[in-house]
């Protein structure tokens, strides 16, 4: 009977010890996962994809890769040219501050729009919203 | 100008992706779910050892049939080929199992349920849940490869959920003074727990369109900055629909979940904490005048800060619970060795429902429930992972308020059976009995399955917000 008991306890703290070992495997799994996401390059935050632009620069269907300061306008000197009629030279600086992006429009004749609101000032931007220059609109999406 | 420049939806986003379906391995999960099926078998050795007092199997059928779903739901997914998480389904797998040996070891004439002409008990009836929940969980990480029909009709899921609500409110069936349960014809359940994943799937549209509005500071209220008092609006409604639950359901718990659950997707929308303790001293606030004004709440309160006051009467459930806390010590009585009845009933009455942690607290010790509470853990760890890698923002909300339901809800009954917050009847995910609670919980397991695959259609372009939502300096 004794022994019985002896190997019924073994059983019953086997139990328990399988239950830390899935869980001390899931864990390691899941360290392994945030250390490959940690090492990640973080340098570029965010992409434009470019959903419509009637004039061809930006091209339709792009996706541009984004600086933590990019500026956007018609002028050839800037990051995001945007070759559009309703654009202004300097149109518009998107800007990755802490976590969040945020698009200051650089004061243009025909203003920025995000998700069809106009934007005055300094406006945060998420991921999935979309902005519109002139006739050009891109979406903001997390660089994959 | 304004917001009628529409945004014509874009023949490249729309584009319906036919999938070219290829297996892929999951040499992970099947790991993983090897651990679990050994893990659950020695646990039915060890409770057969117990109660009947022979080396074996206690429930031979029920256990082949739970692990053979849980492969075939493993190898379903392998035939998908779609790449989601390999982690959440070995996790629910050993807290259903965890769950089916606990409802094995309690009476079976608990629950007893005719189907089809055969009389199931309680562990079977479990095992059904288990069996279904699985297939639901499993079918919408394969199925559901786009959220826009959740994105589009958020207010039309809100109105829903609110008739729903209120169906309950009105239609509802009174059970130990809570009025929890709604029956339509030949099936009853508990549509709060349907609510809550409802809830999430408004909330996540709501915040994530409204987002950088409510970063805005703009009323001043004292030394408190608040967001503009439009956006403002949304959170007083939820908080007087929390209370309403308190009032019309006597239902502390789904209230306290759902306040929790919206305080948390606020934080994580706008990052200001500030919001998240008004709303809790608001919730706090409200949840003391109530006492004050209902009966039974008051009377839960007066068993939380000293149950032994009536042992026998009003406090007999939590005093029990305290006591198989203690018999169960650092390592329990072994699974099936606890006080199964006393003088034939339950020791802790409802125990399969509100108390499954301190059964378990009695049969695994405390070595054993931090086990439990570390697997619920693992679930919010993936939820918050699939919400920080997810393409935009309504899916990062929508995953992080999915697994927080999950995490809170644990979180308020376990802490309810240790007497650390007051006892409410919600239940432990995937643990407790309970048919609505299960299905419910699987759902929420499934959009998660859903929303990890990297390889789904894109977020559609976002829509503009309705006009009369917009402040006038927005323009």
């Amino acid at each position: 009977m004794d022994g019985y008991v002896l190997v019924l306890w073994a059983v019953r703290l086997l139990f328990l010890a399988l239950i830390y070992l899935f869980l001390a495997r899931v864990i390691l799994t899941l360290l392994r996962d945030l250390r490959a996401a940690a090492r990640e390059p973080a340098s570029r935050p965010g992409r434009l994809v470019v959903l419509a632009s009637p004039t061809g620069e930006p091209p339709p269907g792009h996706s541009i890769a984004l600086d933590v300061v990019t500026p956007l306008g018609r002028d050839v000197n800037n990051a995001v040219v945007i070759d559009d009629p309703f654009a202004s030279a300097e149109h518009a600086v998107l800007t990755f501050r802490g976590r969040t992006w945020f698009l200051e429009d650089l004061e243009s004749t025909n203003g920025t729009y995000v998700n069809g609101r106009r934007v005055s000032g300094v406006a945060p931007v998420g991921y999935g919203d979309e902005l519109q220059i002139g006739e050009v609109r891109m979406r903001l999406e997390r660089s994959a | 100008m304004t917001a009628s420049g529409t945004l014509p939806v874009t023949g490249s986003a729309r584009r319906l992706v036919l999938p070219r379906i290829r297996p892929r391995p999951r040499w992970l999960e099947f790991r993983l779910l090897v651990l679990v099926a050994v893990t659950v078998i020695v646990g039915n050795v060890s409770l057969a050892a117990t109660l009947d007092g022979r080396w074996g199997l206690h429930d031979a059928a029920g256990l082949a049939l739970y692990l053979g779903a849980l492969f075939a739901a493993h190898v379903a997914q392998v035939l998908a080929g779609r790449r989601t998480d390999q982690i959440l389904l070995p996790t629910i797998g050993l807290l259903g199992g965890i769950s089916l040996l606990l409802m094995e070891r309690l009476p079976q004439d608990t629950i007893r349920q005719s189907i089809f002409g055969t009389t199931l008990g309680l562990a079977q009836v479990q095992l059904v849940w288990l069996l279904l929940g699985l297939a639901i969980a499993t079918i919408l990480g394969i199925v559901v490869r786009s959220d826009s029909w959740l994105r589009r009709y958020k207010y039309t899921w809100a109105a829903l959920g609110i008739a729903l609500l209120l169906l309950t409110f009105v239609m509802g069936s009174v059970v130990n003074g809570q009025r929890l349960t709604l029956q339509l014809g030949p099936i009853s359940g508990q549509p709060s727990e349907l609510l809550k994943v409802i809830l999430v799937v408004f909330l996540a549209g709501y915040l994530s369109e409204n987002r950088a509005l409510l970063v805005e500071q703009d009323t001043r209220l004292g030394p408190l900055r608040l967001p503009p008092v439009p956006y403002l609006a949304p959170m007083v409604a939820m908080w007087a629909i929390a209370l309403l639950i308190v009032v019309v359901q006597r239902d502390l718990g789904t209230a306290l979940l759902f306040f929790g659950v919206f305080l948390a997707l606020l934080y994580v929308a706008t990052g200001r904490i500030a919001l998240v303790l008004i709303g809790l001293a608001l919730f706090v606030l409200g949840s003391i005048v109530m006492g004050q004004l209902v009966d039974t709440i008051r009377t839960r309160f007066e068993i939380w800060l000293d149950p032994f006051a009536d042992p026998l009467g009003a406090g007999y459930q939590v005093v029990q619970a305290l006591h198989a806390f203690a018999r169960g010590g650092l390592l329990g009585m072994g699974l099936g060795n606890g006080l199964p009845e006393v003088a034939g009933r339950l020791p802790i009455p409802e125990v399969h429902t509100d108390f499954p942690l301190a059964a378990l607290g009695e049969e695994l010790g405390i070595i054993g429930v931090i086990g439990v509470l570390g697997l619920f853990l693992v679930v919010v760890e993936r939820g918050l992972r699939i919400g920080a890698s997810a393409a935009d923002d309504y899916r990062s909300l929508l995953a992080i308020g999915l697994a927080l339901i999950i995490g809170i809800q644990a979180f308020i009954i376990a802490a309810g059976n240790l007497k650390v917050l007051p006892l409410t009847g919600v239940t432990l995910p995937f643990i407790s009995y309970g048919g609505s609670s299960l299905l419910a919980n699987s759902l929420v397991v499934g959009l998660l399955l859903a929303l990890s695959d990297k390889g789904v259609e894109p977020p559609p372009p976002p829509r503009v917000g309705s006009r009369w939502r917009l402040p006038r300096r927005a323009r």
